[in-house]
């Protein structure tokens, strides 16, 4: 079995994870499958430094593994015990159906990947793109099925991974800068919006997002 | 042109460093006077500074100028650069007058003071560095900087409204630009097929072998690009977060929101709509862009009709604006489109100090409540009614010309749809907000307590400027970025 | 020759080890002795020679029901390729399988209705809600290893012999998944059904066998011991495909890896039983989605192959 094939198959594990994601109603749950997801990313990013061997995507998978799947589920997890809140109140679209829909976008997304072209050096990545276009699907189903404000920062978590792993495989090359500028960014907007989350529960008595209705006319 | 360069790096490295400087001074100084007054004379030097390094571009050729790898800086750039120093410069300079009423009446922490002038500092400079990039990447950075940073803007109420208001804004404007990465790794993808070898992200290279890019991927990467950076400037339908955030934050915050943030968004729209336009197949995009102007338009000017907060009833007519700016944008003016933000943002930003301190004088923010302000304070209602009819287009203020001539090149174009959604839109909008205004105006006053002259040296200035702007139909502008 | 006495020899030892081993193992990790290994055993040779006591209401289906479970037990064994060295049988089809496993629960519950108690009732009732929610699982996991294998003959399915590809390797991998959680529910084990309560209100599969005494109760249990190792068979068989697509051991490590991967799962249910608590019956359905997600992931990645 080859590196290239171990990465694309670790691609499709990840996003199998944030499928299975969406099926639990606990939020410490979701937050573990999330960090399992970004950890295989960064495997994957981390394979593929060794097969093309580029040596500054090694630093990426380091830097997102210690950021987005070490600190990230750990901060937002002290967040939920500060909070005292640990299921999501009842969601939008039933949990089970909200699965079953994930694995129908995988398969959407996979007859997707097939119409991109393919990458202009290398072997095709259908595997890795499949995954990548399914984990923005995923992340977009969570954000739109979820009402917890914490559950909305993990979807967004995941389209951004998503979009991670389609820059790793069609647009291998984007310089180290800019990926490192995206890991920042997601950094502070998560710090920020966990602090929001906190004042909105001292604020509201709820994190329920679907209530924050005051603003409306 | 050796010389340029060299007194271009000094200066712009004074631009730069003079924001992150105030900040840290923001936070150590006891004082708000002091720090208020040191920050509104550094961002009249930035104002200056600006114009200098500008000044040389009008002058010759006008080819654009790199600075660093991924910096560059051509005459729209630096025009928006000079005109977002500006915005930054009034509106801080109101801020001192602004906070200096707020906290005598007891209605400010000084702790939150000083975080709203470090953001404010620190905002000003990530959309400054919006237009000196080049880079797409380095160009996302700076605009989801400027998200993070105006979010701290919006949340200094601390109250109920304000962390729902940042709390959409945080959310929407993230995915937005979440979208916006995909769109630009697509447009990474796209050159790597044969048009730069190993791919790039520099917007020059990719205008300049812009045929060569993958079809595909380059139109996915438009989309995604256009739906991202259009969340950001508040385009229909996601225009959402805009009215909160702009009305919760306060008034000089919503005037840099309304009158720089808009325009950095719609800058990236509008280098993404270069690279299109310069592959030859550019009728799609173009098409969209005009599409989405044009709707936008008509339906704020619907929106406008019922509103119930003032300030909200600005970010509105902004979200007006902004459809009016795709409009030139979707027609490939660029002229145009930095003349509709040129008006638009002085306008804006005096409508935005005046109803600060009209809230400030009636101690509430909505319409109802405020009635009779022509007896409360003349001049008050004078400036307000001025500056309105400014954002609305009418002769002789500036922002008559561009819309007029929007409308006149999308009739050119053959577009008439878009024409009728823009002429009903602006024509609604323009009578709701004179309704508005005018029943705020006239009718008889509810006691107040004692009040004092309201501070409105900065708001008038501006609208001195939006009429020398009407009145002289600056030859400049017709000459092509 | 030697095949049929292995078979014969694993047939018979099997269902009670495995079920000895899971109260063993339980048992030590709750930190007790526990019952002896082979347990079970000595239980069957001692409830075959107690007395029985048979509820008024029940009618010749209460015997006749037992003993026709244990019958298509054996006969599911036979024909299920839960061991890699089980001889092929005469007839080895899916769809076969798929409606024997179904009169299996449907004998179960006729047993249960038979005996006119409240408690086999409502046992019943559970029983039936939760084979309709698990059947899709079993059914869709069994039918995308059909596809990839290209034949519905059981012994071709789960053939050494055919070539696999590492694309297999999701399919076979997704599928033992599936079949591994469903299996679960199916028989009635945490976190579906805990199989030692001793409350009847929250009973599934015990509040059918609570009018069962004697004779009958012997062949219940075996049946289910039958069922359990059968099923757990099956899921191991599919996840020893997925590793065959990797390397390739020969077929007497086959052999001791099948018994090895059997009791790893009862290694991985005793844990579950011990740690995991019982799901409340309306959040089932969550559950049992898990699995037929793995499943929808086995169909889908078997389609997508044949498509490409």
């Amino acid at each position: 079995m080859t590196l290239f094939s171990f990465s694309e198959a670790v691609a499709l594990l990840a996003a199998i994870l944030s499928v299975l994601m969406v099926g639990s109603g606990n939020l410490r749950t979701n937050l573990l499958a999330y960090a399992l997801s970004t950890a295989a990313i960064a495997l994957v990013a981390g394979l593929r430094a060794g097969i093309l061997g580029e040596s500054h995507l090694l630093l990426i998978a380091l830097a997102m593994v210690v950021i987005k799947a070490l600190w990230v589920p750990w901060f937002l997890s002290r967040i939920l015990d500060r909070i005292k809140v640990y299921f999501d109140p009842g969601t939008v679209l039933a949990i089970p159906i909200a699965m079953h829909t994930g694995i129908v976008l995988m398969g959407i997304s996979y007859l997707l990947a097939g119409r991109l072209p393919l990458p202009v050096d290398g072997d095709p990545v259908t595997g890795s793109t499949t995954a990548s276009i399914s984990l923005l699907f995923t992340g977009a189903l969570f954000m739109l099925t979820r009402k917890t404000a914490v559950s909305q920062v993990v979807g967004f978590l995941t389209m951004e991974n998503g979009i991670f792993l389609f820059a790793l495989t069609m647009a291998r090359g984007m310089p180290l800068i800019v990926e490192m500028g995206v890991l920042l960014d997601v950094l502070v907007a998560v710090m920020i919006a966990g602090l929001i989350t906190f004042k909105i529960q001292k604020s509201f008595e709820h994190i329920d997002v679907t209530r924050l209705t005051d603003l409306r006319e | 042109m050796p010389d340029i360069l060299e007194i271009d790096m000094k200066v712009l490295i004074a631009l730069i460093a003079a924001p992150l400087a105030l900040a840290v001074m923001a936070l150590s100084l006891r004082r708000i006077a002091v720090i208020s007054s040191i920050t509104s004379l550094v961002s009249w030097l930035q104002f200056g500074a600006s114009l200098y390094l500008v000044a040389p571009l009008f002058v010759g050729a006008g080819s654009p100028v790199p600075i660093l790898p991924g910096f560059l800086i051509d005459r729209l750039a630096g025009s928006f650069l000079c005109l977002t120093t500006l915005v930054c410069a009034c509106s801080l300079t109101q801020a001192h007058f602004f906070f200096r009423r707020q906290l005598a009446a007891g209605a400010e922490v000084l702790q939150r003071v000083r975080l709203f002038y470090c953001f404010a500092v620190l905002f000003s400079l990530s959309m400054q560095l919006v237009f000196l990039c080049d880079n797409l990447g380095y160009m996302w950075i700076a605009i989801e900087g400027t998200t993070l940073l105006s979010a701290g803007l919006v949340y200094h109420n601390r109250d109920r409204n304000a962390v729902e208001a940042t709390w959409k804004y945080l959310i929407i404007c993230s995915v937005g630009i979440a979208f916006a990465l995909l769109g630009t790794v697509f447009l990474f993808a796209s050159s790597r097929y044969g048009a730069v070898p190993g791919g790039t992200l520099e917007i020059s290279l990719l205008t300049g072998s812009a045929p060569l890019l993958e079809h595909q991927l380059r139109r996915l990467g438009f989309i995604f690009c256009f739906l991202g950076y259009g969340t950001k400037a508040g385009m229909f339908p996601l225009h959402s977060w805009l009215p909160d955030a702009h009305s919760e934050a306060p008034a000089p915050a919503s005037a840099m929101l309304s009158g720089a943030l808009l325009n950095c968004a719609l800058f990236a729209i509008y280098r993404l709509s270069e690279v299109s336009t310069a592959t030859g197949q550019g009728a799609f995009s173009s098409g969209l862009v005009l599409w989405s102007g044009a709707v936008t338009v008509l339906v704020s000017g619907l929106f406008l009709v019922r509103q119930h907060g003032l300030k909200r009833l600005w970010a509105y007519s902004s979200i007006e604006n902004v459809g009016l700016m795709l409009v030139a944008i979707g027609l490939g003016q660029a002229p145009l489109f930095f003349l509709q933000a040129l008006n638009h943002s002085v306008a804006k930003v005096a409508l935005f100090l005046t109803s600060g301190s009209i809230i400030q004088i009636t101690g509430t923010k909505y319409l109802k409540k405020m009635r009779g302000l022509a007896q409360l304070s003349p001049l008050c209602a004078l400036v307000l009614v001025l500056a309105a009819v400014s954002v609305c287009g009418l002769p002789p203020f500036g922002s008559f010309i561009p819309e007029w001539v929007i409308l006149l090149s999308t009739g050119q174009a053959g577009q008439w749809v878009q024409f009728g959604f823009v002429v009903t839109g602006l024509a609604v909008g323009f009578i709701a907000v004179t309704y508005h205004v005018l029943r705020l105006v006239s009718g008889s006053p509810r006691p107040r307590q004692p009040l004092s002259t309201p501070d409105l040296f900065v708001p008038v200035c501006l609208l001195l400027i939006s009429l020398v702007l009407g009145l002289m139909i600056p030859e400049f502008f017709w000459g092509g970025p | 020759m030697t095949d049929w006495l292995l078979f014969s020899i694993a047939l018979i030892v099997l269902p009670f080890l495995t079920v000895g081993t899971i109260r063993l193992l339980k048992a030590r990790l709750q930190n007790r002795l526990g019952p002896p290994l082979l347990q079970p055993f000595y239980n069957f040779f001692k409830l075959l020679g107690k007395e029985e006591v048979v509820s008024n209401d029940a009618s010749w289906l209460f015997r006749f029901c037992a003993v026709a479970n244990l019958c298509l037990a054996l006969f599911l064994a036979l024909i299920l390729p839960w061991l890699s060295f089980k001889p092929v049988f005469l007839i080895e089809d899916l769809f076969l399988a798929i409606y024997l496993l179904a009169l299996l629960r449907f004998f179960s519950i006729l047993q249960a209705l038979d005996a006119g108690s409240p408690f086999g009732g409502f046992g019943a009732s559970r029983e039936a809600t939760l084979s309709l929610l698990v059947e899709p699982a079993v059914v869709l996991s069994l039918a995308a290893v059909a596809v990839i294998a290209r034949s519905t003959d059981l012994g071709d399915m789960f053939s050494f012999a055919r070539p696999h590809t590492l694309h297999d390797l999701t399919v076979w991998s997704t599928a033992g998944a599936a079949l591994f959680l469903a299996s679960l529910a199916e028989l009635s084990r945490m976190p579906v059904d805990d199989p030692t309560t001793h409350l009847e209100l929250t009973m599934v599969h015990e509040a059918m066998v609570i009018e069962s005494s004697g004779p009958n109760l012997a062949l219940v249990e075996l049946a289910y011991a039958l069922r359990l190792v059968v099923m757990f068979g099956l899921a191991g068989q599919c996840f020893i495909h997925a590793l065959f697509c990797v390397i390739h051991p020969q077929t007497s490590t086959l052999a001791i890896i099948s018994l090895l991967v059997i009791f790893a799962m009862i290694l991985i249910t005793a844990l579950v039983e011990t740690v995991v608590v019982k799901l409340r019956w309306t959040r089932v359905p969550e559950y049992v989605a898990y699995a037929i997600t793995m499943a929808l992931l086995a169909a889908g990645g078997a389609i997508m192959g044949r498509m490409t």
